[in-house]
């Protein structure tokens, strides 16, 4: 059943008693058993958690209570997100049978919209990947192809939504970890403005980069999820106390005179064919919607992956010393603390998590703080700069959201620098703090999704809810072959 | 520049730092994965930097100040509740005092 409607629709028919939460939760339970075995998508499901929050909703409205915005729309979360007294463990191993004793920020804020928070995504563990082959809980796999990433780190947010095992899905995005997934998955991804997200409750991966957003089967949904889950909160230090725009009403704005530019550093080599034609050809349609298209320089991106790798690992060994064995998690048991924490960081920690764990703790060490923190937060005020100045010139910014269509899973597993070089487009608006979107344009040969990303100036998200809108428009995806 | 390659030495010092003990079968490719990462990021020394002031956090506005008014944290159940080892009301640990037993 859910497979036929958007966020609106259905939360629309929950709102005027068409079809009840109840229903919604049954339908959703039961998609989770027919796909989750093959996407790996949940790590995990209570269905009777389900089932009971269907139940308040339904009984919501048979009080004559006006349900929230997100009424009985299933929500699919990250991990990483705090859900009070429900599994969360980040995909690792050191965090396996944690229940946070409290709601993350974001959580409580969608529960008081009426969703149905259907189960925790699998991730790549602590959001460090692109695959989602580093969960300790194995790879979630592509709904358009079983055989290939869902992106990562967010991965099962995103293969959760492609296959309607969820409507909407929330992320966190460090690098790209929302859009690259919702680019190979083709689902629509936001990583709102630094501060405009609430990340209370977020385990923290790279603090000066880390944002929650959400994924939604359209655009529209994702304006609404966003609008849900903005705004200040006393919790958190760097959430910004600004005006939350329309972003829904924006979805239907006007895009006539308005000047989109295209970075002709993203258009270089290790592109594939296939994605530079579906964004170029998605440019085009723009153009003929009476868009303005403008070719800018971005000159400082062929250094994003370097500063970026400095910077979120030197902020990730620090933000991981927490798991320690002390408070929360696992513990190895030793003779001496020194020894405990060795012991129990080396058995709950993955391998991508451990290297990156050295490599922070590398560039911040004496003798190379200079030459390679310090030098990259430098780098990175160069790379900010340069979309100011681009957005002198333009209003929003549109390139392919990733080099690739999915990628094999195992392809990649074996070189974390080839990696890390397929966060190329994504890097740097994480790093300028500028929010960002990725919205399905075009598929490969193979039939596999592209995503075509759209980057605006801080706090204008309303710019890319109208942009993706007009992608849209022209292009939309089927659901996935395999999936009904 | 040339990047100084991470050596088993330099590797060992850092995990310590790290508070991560490393198995000898793991030591060699963690060496060689970080050296070849080191050695790309050493692409930044390519650059002028000088009078390049440091971002070490994006602004685009006033951090706001919260009221000061006193609010519940967790309970002492609460945060005791995910321990792995709870003794007295506190978190247990084993010992870290030299002497102690």
């Amino acid at each position: 059943m859910i497979e036929a409607f958007s966020i609106a629709e259905l939360a629309t028919k929950v709102q005027s008693g068409a079809v009840s939460a109840t229903e919604v939760a049954h339908d959703v339970i039961a998609r989770i058993e027919r796909y989750n075995g093959r996407f790996n998508a949940l790590v995990s499901v209570e269905p009777a958690r389900i089932l009971a929050q269907a139940a308040a909703v339904d009984q919501k409205r048979a009080r004559g209570e006006a349900l929230g915005a997100l009424a009985g729309v299933p929500i699919a979360i990250k991990d990483a997100i705090c859900t009070e007294g429900e599994s969360t463990t980040a995909g690792s191993k050191i965090l396996r049978g944690y229940a946070p004793p409290y709601d993350a920020t974001v959580i409580a804020k969608l529960r008081k919209a009426d969703a149905l928070l259907t189960g925790k995504t699998n991730m790549d563990e602590f959001a460090m990947g692109s695959s989602n082959e580093n969960s300790a809980y194995g790879s979630a796999k592509n709904p358009w192809d079983d055989t290939r990433t869902p992106g990562g780190s967010s991965g099962g947010s995103a293969a959760a939504v492609a296959s309607r095992m969820a409507l909407g899905a929330l992320g966190s995005d460090t690098g790209g970890s929302i859009r690259q997934p919702a680019s190979l998955t083709g689902t629509v991804g936001v990583k709102p403005t630094y501060g405009r997200v609430s990340r209370y409750g977020l385990i923290a991966f790279a603090s000066s980069l880390d944002q929650i957003g959400p994924f939604a089967t359209d655009v529209r949904g994702s304006a609404r999820l966003l609008e849900v889950i903005a705004g200040h909160d006393g919790h958190d230090a760097t959430s910004l106390n600004v005006p939350i725009d329309g972003y829904e009403l924006a979805c239907s704005a006007s895009l006539k005179g308005l000047r989109v530019g295209v970075p002709e550093e993203y258009f270089a080599e290790g592109l594939s064919p296939d994605v530079e034609g579906s964004v170029r050809a998605a440019l085009a349609r723009l153009e003929s919607d009476g868009c303005i298209i403008t070719p800018i320089k971005l000159p400082h991106t062929r250094f994003a992956v370097a500063t970026y790798y400095v910077i979120a690992t030197a902020e990730a060994s620090s933000n991981l010393a927490r798991f320690d064995g002390v408070r929360y998690g696992l513990r190895v048991a030793s003779p001496s603390l020194g020894e405990m924490y060795g012991a129990t960081r080396d058995a709950g920690f993955g391998k991508e998590v451990k290297r990156r764990i050295l490599l922070g703790t590398f560039v911040l060490s004496a003798g190379y703080y200079d030459a390679y923190y310090l030098r990259a937060q430098k780098m990175r005020t160069l790379i900010r700069r340069d979309f100011e100045e681009a957005f002198k010139k333009v209003d929003v910014i549109a390139s392919p959201t990733a080099p690739t269509t999915a990628f094999k899973l195992g392809e990649k597993a074996d070189d974390p620098l080839a990696m890390y070089l397929s966060d190329i487009y994504t890097l740097p608006a994480s790093l300028a703090g500028v929010p960002a979107l990725s919205v399905p344009c075009g598929a490969d040969q193979g039939g596999m999704p592209i995503g075509l990303q759209l980057v605006a100036p801080p706090l204008q998200e309303s710019r890319l809810f109208t942009f993706a809108s007009a992608v849209e428009r022209h292009y939309a995806p089927t659901l996935p072959t395999g999936v009904q | 520049m040339t990047g100084p390659a991470i050596d088993r030495a330099r590797l060992e010092h850092i995990a310590k730092l790290s508070a991560l003990s490393l198995h000898d079968d793991e030591v060699d490719q963690l060496g060689r994965d970080l050296s070849a990462i080191v050695n790309y990021v050493d692409a930044l020394a390519s650059v002028d930097l000088t009078g390049v002031p440091p971002t070490a956090h994006v602004q685009f506005e006033a951090s706001p100040w919260r009221a000061d008014d006193v609010v519940a944290g967790l309970t002492r159940e609460q945060a005791l509740s995910s321990a792995p080892q709870v003794e007295h009301d506190g978190f247990a640990v084993p010992v870290f005092l030299e002497g102690a037993s």
